[in-house]
């Protein structure tokens, strides 16, 4: 009660009141860093922070471009973040502050949206394969091809996500995954639907319960969430088509108007010290490229596809982007694959 | 003659309908698996793993702070509201009744997106004090709404026979109508209480730097984090509100005899 009648006062006040020591403000989604880092960094800095969390990129980006402030990091997906950049809603970094920024992988940055972290620093990273049961598909191959195999007809499903899905056409021909050349687009049209007679369905949430249960045997499916099936079920193994596939990575931002700019770039310096960035891999159970700290992930973290990637496949990945007009020669695509018997 | 079986099958129908999505929500957060799709054996692992949740405990606590607030505001305002509303007949009143009204049928995103857009011309900072006064706003409606249907069934005869046996005003509100309005007053503050704990609309707009609320909390966690976690806190939570409503329902239930 005596604690309810100070939160009202605090209330009462308008949650104006001045606090000594500076308070930092994340906004990021739920889950997303270590909390024992957090307490750290608020010993480090003498400081607090403040996590806040959204559920998706568009309603925190509504959210600030509604005008809401006081918020100093956020970390929206990479082409959010450019979306946000764009908008002039993000301050440039300063390189001098973030010195740690050096560690960044620079084979992800080859692919990045912002290769010269001007104004973003790569957090997190996942990327899209192909999960399956090992007793039940023995030898496979890590190709796109394993979805014109027919004996898994009716058991395998595909992302019901058309960037993913004719990307993973795309690559399996050779081409980029973001082409907006049209031959290119058609041909990975047909090698779509000549799969999709071996597939159960488009799926994008179920095929997780789906293989967990066994009733799916092979899926296309993201890192992040076949980790989270294989608490689950030890049969499943996760492998990326030596073709290539997509890769997607959430950056960490500064807002325009934050008011704890320095305090910001430290929290993006203090993420990317080597030792920090590898613990926070092990817990969040994604790959922060941060090149120091791979030799510092456990065997086990390391030997794991899912959780980390080999350099060959971060090489051939590449992150999906925003083609803006060029968006609708892929939904036409799409409409024809999901048409054709 | 034979009973007519439809009353029967009809409510059982709308009870399987509208319960068998929680039951199965109840019984999953006793699951020991991740996922929904098979029955692991039965666990308190997951309520176990909440306890540990700290984030999520400082929304609860943020939620019950706004919604404890936002109730007894939204009642007094909301009570005379309805008392006005009720005693007084006129041009000024229809527009008073219109716009207490407009906020039950004005979509949330809507009334979301103006607040927010309405606090940052103001410059409020935007926190707990800006989602406080988002739910008082939506509660009063339906606090109203609640009191005048109870002020419409009161005998105000009773309320004179008292000014004519010499009690003041004061007395006579206090000592007779209040009394008598009491079971509708509450039951609207508990439905106000309700309203305000569920919120996630209007409260992911207005809400600022480190005054998240359980149900922002909960939408996050779909995406990232652990699902079963969201089990176990909603059964936590269907528990709080059924208790909630037995209590409304009792309420309600006084007024008719």
């Amino acid at each position: 009660m005596k604690r309810l009648c100070a939160a009202l006062f605090i209330l009462a006040l308008a949650g104006g009141c001045a606090i000594d020591r500076p308070t930092l403000h994340v906004f990021t989604w739920s889950d997303y860093i270590k909390p024992d880092l957090i307490q750290r960094f608020e010993k480090e800095n003498s400081c607090r922070v403040t996590i806040d969390t959204f559920d998706s990129n568009e309603s925190m980006y509504a959210k600030l471009k509604g005008g809401a402030t006081g918020y100093d990091i956020v970390s929206p997906s990479s082409y959010m973040a450019r979306t946000m950049w764009r908008q002039g809603m993000l301050q440039e970094l300063d390189r001098k502050q973030v010195p740690n920024l050096s560690h960044v992988d620079p084979e992800y940055l080859k692919i990045a949206l912002d290769k010269e972290m001007k104004y973003s620093a790569p957090y997190m990273l996942t990327v899209t394969g192909v999960a399956y049961l090992k007793n039940r598909v023995p030898n496979l191959q890590p190709t796109w091809a394993v979805f014109d195999r027919t004996d898994l007809k009716g058991r395998m499903t595909m992302l019901n996500d058309m960037r993913e899905t004719i990307g993973g056409a795309l690559k399996f021909l050779g081409y980029s995954l973001n082409t907006t050349d049209e031959r290119e687009l058609a041909a990975a049209r047909d090698v779509v639907i000549r799969w999709k007679k071996n597939l159960a369905k488009f799926e994008n949430e179920q095929y997780k319960t789906g293989l967990a249960s066994a009733e799916f045997l092979l899926v296309h499916g993201y890192s992040g969430d076949i980790l989270q099936v294989q608490e689950e079920n030890q049969e499943i193994a996760f492998t990326v088509p030596k073709e290539g596939t997509s890769i997607a990575c959430d950056d960490m931002v500064i807002l325009k108007d934050s008011r704890q700019a320095q305090l910001a770039h430290r929290f993006i310096n203090f993420m990317h010290a080597p030792q920090i960035a590898a613990e926070n891999t092990e817990f969040v159970r994604y790959l922060c490229p941060n090149l120091a700290s791979y030799p510092l992930l456990s065997p086990e973290t390391r030997s794991n596809p899912t959780l980390f990637p080999s350099a060959e496949v971060r090489q051939n990945a590449e992150v999906i982007t925003d083609l803006g007009a060029d968006n609708a020669k892929y939904t036409k695509v799409w409409d024809e694959i999901k048409a054709a018997e | 003659m034979k009973r007519n079986r439809v009353p029967l099958v009809v409510t059982a129908l709308v009870l399987v309908f509208f319960y068998l999505p929680m039951v199965i929500l109840i019984i999953n957060s006793f699951n020991a698996s991740r996922f929904g799709g098979s029955w692991e054996g039965f666990s308190l692992y997951w309520y176990a793993r909440l306890l540990n949740e700290h984030e999520i405990w400082a929304a609860v606590e943020n939620t019950l702070v706004i919604g404890v607030a936002a109730t007894l505001i939204s009642t007094l305002l909301g009570t005379t509201a309805a008392f006005a509303l009720h005693r007084y007949a006129g041009t000024l009143q229809k527009a008073h009744y219109t716009l207490i009204y407009t906020p039950l049928v004005v979509p949330e995103v809507l009334m979301g997106m103006s607040l927010l857009l309405l606090f940052v011309s103001l410059g409020v900072d935007l926190g707990l004090f800006t989602i406080f006064l988002a739910h008082v706003t939506f509660c009063i409606s339906y606090v109203a709404m609640v009191v005048l249907a109870r002020l419409q069934d009161l005998d105000f005869s009773i309320v004179e026979a008292a000014r004519d046996l010499g009690a003041g005003w004061w007395t006579a509100t206090w000592r007779i109508l209040l009394p008598l309005l009491a079971p509708g007053i509450a039951a609207a503050g508990l439905l106000a209480f309700t309203l305000s704990v569920d919120d996630f609309v209007i409260s992911f707009f207005v809400a600022g730097p480190g005054s998240t609320t359980l149900p922002i909390r909960i939408y996050s966690m779909i995406k990232h984090g652990s699902p079963p976690l969201i089990n176990a806190l909603s059964t936590i939570l269907l528990v709080v509100t059924f208790t909630v409503l037995l209590i409304t329902q009792r309420l309600t239930q006084e007024k008719k005899r």
